[in-house]
């Protein structure tokens, strides 16, 4: 083995030695700073499906012309599958993304200082749009955001709750409110 | 028994062009997506996503709201796909590939970070990979550049394996087996049907060893080329398997495209 191999040889095992010392620790919030939350792509964590405990879930409900509200739903996107997603699957990468609005908005809820309000974040702000829009019938694709959407709604609430992974006929074992939106008019 | 000796190493000329087919592929077919989600996506308004830009430095947010106008949108991911097509063909030199890294640098302004997460991440990390390559081949030669590049991607993507395999070991419900039935009921596809075999406590907890072991021991990769060619292998299928429950195809060719990197750094460390 010539001096260069090893040498890269030394470094290669040095860096995972490192990382499995300090890299797999728990670090809250390493990257810090607004151009570098959008960047932290730069330095991802990649620990993905690692603890199996709650998920940040949406829930909202709405109030019909009545003025009777209906049941608390959750918006959880539920799609068929099909072998050419593989190739093209942008309905179904679109509702992750809106789920990933919901666990960031959970986040934005852990971090918040003291005196600042939930509303002015960026998160809360479209998982409100995200509650309109399942209200109103909104759909990914061919699927519903909904089971029972009310689209003639005039108002609706939504609710960031964190539940357990274990489910017994689709209800989580535990549900833990952790934010509540206040009753908001709906928009055209 | 000389010839035993000599390790097999992957061309890199035939290792180039592999990762050049297979970034210009997830490229393609995450433009596809983009240029289609705008329709589709009545939440990710950009009027309020552009709070989240800072002021400073001035000019910035300015220079965002005229390229993710929708129509400049769409002229971005149209060049973007033809520049995909261009690294395909193997025309692709040091502007195209800068241009394709600022682009990439948009759409992280423009989806907070990241639109899907992982993905998005790795597959910017094949872009900077293929930005060192030019850049470092500009000045010292591309078979130099190359070398620069692959070693950038196979680091990452081996850290990648590492930290998601050992992070889950650490966890007793991965241990157990507990934790593989409760993530892949939360799968996009899912859930799992009442009597599926995953619930099985001993299947799952033997699926769970397997995988996370294989994946924490993915930098064993580098050892030869051979059996790096069999961890990629493996993990072609477990990404398949992600998509299968979790819809993630974007996943499947973000380190699809990182294996050919892997594949040539394999062996250069002869033991």
């Amino acid at each position: 083995m010539n001096t260069f191999a090893q040498i890269t040889l030394a470094l290669v095992g040095v860096y995972f030695v490192w990382l499995a010392f300090f890299g797999l620790r728990r670090h809250r919030q390493l990257v810090q700073g607004p151009w570098l939350f959008f960047f932290r792509a730069f330095f991802p964590n990649w620990k993905f499906y690692h603890a199996a405990g709650g998920a940040p879930r949406l829930y909202v409900r709405a109030q019909g012309a009545d003025g009777v509200w209906g049941d608390w739903q959750r918006v959880y996107a539920r799609i068929a599958h099909r072998a050419h997603h593989l190739l093209h699957n942008p309905v179904v990468n679109l509702a992750l993304n809106h789920q990933n609005l919901v666990d960031h908005l959970w986040s934005d809820v852990q971090d918040l200082p003291d005196g600042a309000d939930i509303r002015e974040r960026v998160t809360y702000q479209l998982v409100t749009r995200l509650a309109h829009e399942a209200v109103r019938g909104g759909r990914w694709g061919e699927v519903p955001m909904l089971p029972a959407a009310m689209p003639e709604a005039a108002h609706f609430q939504f609710a960031l709750r964190m539940d357990d992974l274990f489910e017994q006929d689709r209800v989580p074992a535990s549900s833990e409110l952790v934010l509540q939106s206040p009753v908001l008019p709906t928009w055209n | 028994m000389e010839l035993m000796a000599v390790p097999l190493q992957l061309d890199l000329h035939l290792a180039v062009r592999a990762f050049e087919l297979l970034l210009g592929l997830s490229l393609v077919l995450q433009c596809i997506e983009y240029l289609r989600i705008p329709a589709l996506d009545r939440v990710n308004d950009w009027a309020i996503l552009r709070q989240e830009i800072p002021t400073h430095p001035p000019g910035v947010r300015a220079l965002l709201d005229l390229l993710l106008s929708p129509r400049t949108y769409r002229v971005l991911m149209v060049l973007r796909l033809a520049l995909a097509v261009g690294l395909m063909s193997g025309g692709l030199g040091l502007a195209g590939a800068a241009m394709l890294f600022a682009i990439a640098l948009v759409l992280l302004l423009r989806w907070r970070g990241a639109f899907n997460g992982g993905s998005d991440f790795m597959t910017l990390v094949g872009l900077t990979g293929l930005l060192i390559a030019h850049l470092v081949g500009h000045a010292m030669g591309m078979d130099w550049g190359w070398r620069a590049g692959f070693w950038y991607i196979t680091l990452h993507a081996l850290t990648s394996y590492f930290m998601s395999g050992w992070v889950k070991l650490l966890h007793p419900s991965w241990r157990s087996g507990r934790a593989l039935p409760l993530f892949l009921d939360t799968g996009i596809y899912g859930p799992l049907p009442q009597h599926s075999a995953y619930r099985h406590p001993a299947l799952a907890r033997a699926i769970s060893w397997t995988f996370t072991v294989w994946e924490g021991l993915f930098p064993l990769a580098l050892l030869d080329v051979r059996l790096a060619a069999l961890f990629c292998t493996v993990a072609s299928v477990f990404h398949f398997l992600v998509f299968r429950f979790f819809g993630l195809n974007r996943f499947f060719w973000a380190w699809l495209t990182t294996y050919p990197a892997i594949l040539w750094c394999a062996g250069r460390l002869p033991l």
